[in-house]
């Protein structure tokens, strides 16, 4: 087999793009909104990558994906406004209270059968919301939390809005990697055997209910990351970023791109976030348009724009570092 | 010898019905022994006691010495007990290859952060074991391929193979020859003693009378919950109490 296949074309290419392409293009543009829009892309791609491990690989749906997001976003904001910790702690604390908080919820509720969970986690995440609505001597309430500080790297301040994409896009890439390893490695083929036949995995060995909230509690620290860039980015963190409405949005593009596929979880995020804003023109009818394409891809792409099945022609040719070849086929990880 | 398994006076309750009655029994190591009945005899119900999906309403099950009826099935799989479903059983949407994987992962164990970071030995021998299960039922040709695609017969040693990806003891089948035409049903047949002369202990229930005799080293015989007999096929053909529990008749 020549070198020349060996080489990651996918992710070469996406990194090219991301740092090289996307940046150079919106400097172009020279304003401040497309860059906006660009990191709220990349903070959603993670959203929906981290969703897409607990509900695309693992087949747990999960209905609060959101809260937990939010959790990250008010744990970095208000460690930067009452504790005057900066972006080095904030987001890696707005992970890792996401994560406690979800290891917390997940060890009683794991067991549920699937359905039940995700009432489970529809509760969960009204309940976070409310939290944050009302608890209004440390959230603020609806007002919400203003963040001025904005984001220093051991004291050097990440000034202007390429700066600031840079930052974002290094923070989701390096997370998108570690998803990307947790799904397509044999701890992945164990959180795959969890969607396909939880009690047959149970056979082989698999501690099902352990793995469920072990990857339940991964996604959401991932998630509280997205949140912690969502509050350095924005500057300004409130409930209604974190409520149900922004739940079904994640679990839309984990969807439209297709379940189990990481490239479609990317796909799916992209379109849903760019979609709206290049139909900006249509007023409000472009609500109802985004709406039509979700309903059309449900409709006629079952398993999405990249489903499992269809994409795995194209993870085993361009996302695997093939350990073996037969028949013409690579398998392994 | 001491046995791998012993079974003593299990007895299993849904509501009033008694599934598996007082039913005390043994494997040794290397044996290749068959579980037959008529239907509701309580065989699968005797199967899931074994592997941990069914508690029992009373007496023990102890593998390798030591008592596992009060594990839960992933923890009885560890300790080397693998097993098979009645009704096919394989990840659909996952590889041929995935599929055995999870065998040897369950078995040996691939935690999140050596997915993330881990470089190698775990996984090698994860690989390895799956390749030499694959190999073993001659399914390394078709790795690459979805399981869903596999034929009914293929499926068959796609879940022996992933059981045997765990390095079992003792394997447990579940009506392997279910669905089997006569020409595959022989050939596995061959396969399941081809098995156990390798050392692997079976135990297997099947409705098809003819390859539990042929292959066998012993069968047990369960009707309505208890055992009505536990011996050489031969013997157990003959016994009057099989035949009556089998063809109604009074012997």
């Amino acid at each position: 087999m020549s070198d020349l296949r060996r080489l990651p074309l996918v992710p070469l290419a996406l990194v090219v793009v991301v740092f090289g392409a996307v940046p150079w293009v919106l400097t172009l543009f020279g304003k401040g909104y497309f860059f906006q829009v660009a990191d709220l892309i990349l903070i959603f791609v993670l959203l929906s990558a981290s969703l897409h491990l607990v509900t695309g690989v693992a087949g747990l749906l999960h209905l609060g994906h959101a809260a937990f997001y939010g959790i990250g976003a008010y744990v970095a904001a208000l460690m930067g406004t009452e504790l005057k910790l900066g972006f080095l702690w904030g987001l890696p604390a707005g992970g890792l209270a996401a994560a406690v908080l979800a290891l917390i919820v997940a060890l009683p509720t794991m067991r549920l059968v699937s359905i039940y969970f995700a009432v489970a986690t529809l509760a969960i995440g009204q309940m976070i919301h409310t939290v944050l609505l009302n608890w209004v001597a440390v959230t603020k309430g609806p007002n919400g939390v203003m963040l001025f500080s904005g984001i220093r790297l051991f004291d050097i301040p990440v000034k202007g809005p390429l700066a600031v994409y840079f930052v974002v896009a290094v923070v989701v890439a390096l997370s998108i990697v570690a998803i990307h390893r947790l799904g397509h490695s044999y701890y992945g083929n164990a959180l795959r055997s969890l969607r396909e036949d939880d009690q047959c995995a149970d056979a082989m060995g698999v501690d099902t209910v352990r793995l469920k909230i072990e990857v339940f509690t991964l996604s959401a620290f991932f998630a509280g990351l997205a949140g912690g860039l969502w509050a350095y980015t924005t500057g300004y963190v409130s409930p209604q970023d974190f409520n149900f409405s922004n739940s079904i949005l994640i679990l839309a593009m984990v969807v439209v791109g297709g379940l189990g596929s990481l490239p479609g979880a990317i796909v799916g995020a992209v379109l849903l976030i760019l979609l709206p804003e290049v139909l900006r023109g249509f007023g409000d009818l472009r609500n109802v348009i985004v709406g039509l394409v979700m309903f059309g891809s449900i409709l006629f792409l079952p398993k999405g724009l990249i489903g499992e099945v269809s994409a795995l022609a194209l993870v085993r040719r361009h996302f695997v570092r093939p350990k073996g070849e037969v028949a013409g086929r690579e398998v392994g990880w | 010898m001491s046995a791998l398994i012993e079974i003593s006076n299990l007895t299993r309750r849904f509501g009033g019905l008694v599934a598996v009655d007082g039913v005390s029994t043994s494997v040794a190591p290397g044996e290749l022994v068959g579980l037959i009945g008529p239907n509701g005899a309580g065989k699968t119900t005797l199967f899931n006691l074994i592997s941990g999906f069914t508690r029992p309403t009373s007496g023990t099950v102890r593998f390798k010495g030591e008592p596992i009826d009060r594990l839960k099935p992933h923890a009885i799989a560890a300790r080397g007990l693998a097993r098979t479903f009645q009704n096919l059983r394989i990840f659909p949407n996952m590889s041929v290859f995935d599929n055995v994987s999870v065998g040897a992962v369950g078995a040996i164990g691939q935690s999140a952060l050596q997915a993330v970071f881990g470089r190698g030995a775990r996984r090698d021998e994860i690989t390895a074991r799956t390749f030499a299960a694959l190999d073993r039922v001659g399914l390394t040709d078709r790795a690459g391929e979805l399981a869903a695609n596999l034929s009914y017969g293929k499926r068959k040693y796609l879940e022996i193979a992933r059981a045997l990806a765990m390095k079992p003891d003792l394997l447990i089948l579940d009506e392997p020859a279910a669905g089997l035409d006569d020409s595959e049903t022989a050939e596995l047949a061959r396969f399941i003693r081809e098995l156990n002369r390798e050392g692997l202990a079976i135990m297997l229930v099947e409705h098809d009378m003819n390859l539990v005799m042929s292959i066998t080293t012993r069968v047990v015989v369960l009707s309505s919950g208890r055992k009505i007999a536990d011996d050489a096929p031969a013997v157990v053909r003959a016994d009057p109490a099989v035949l009556e529990a089998y063809l109604g008749v009074e012997a």
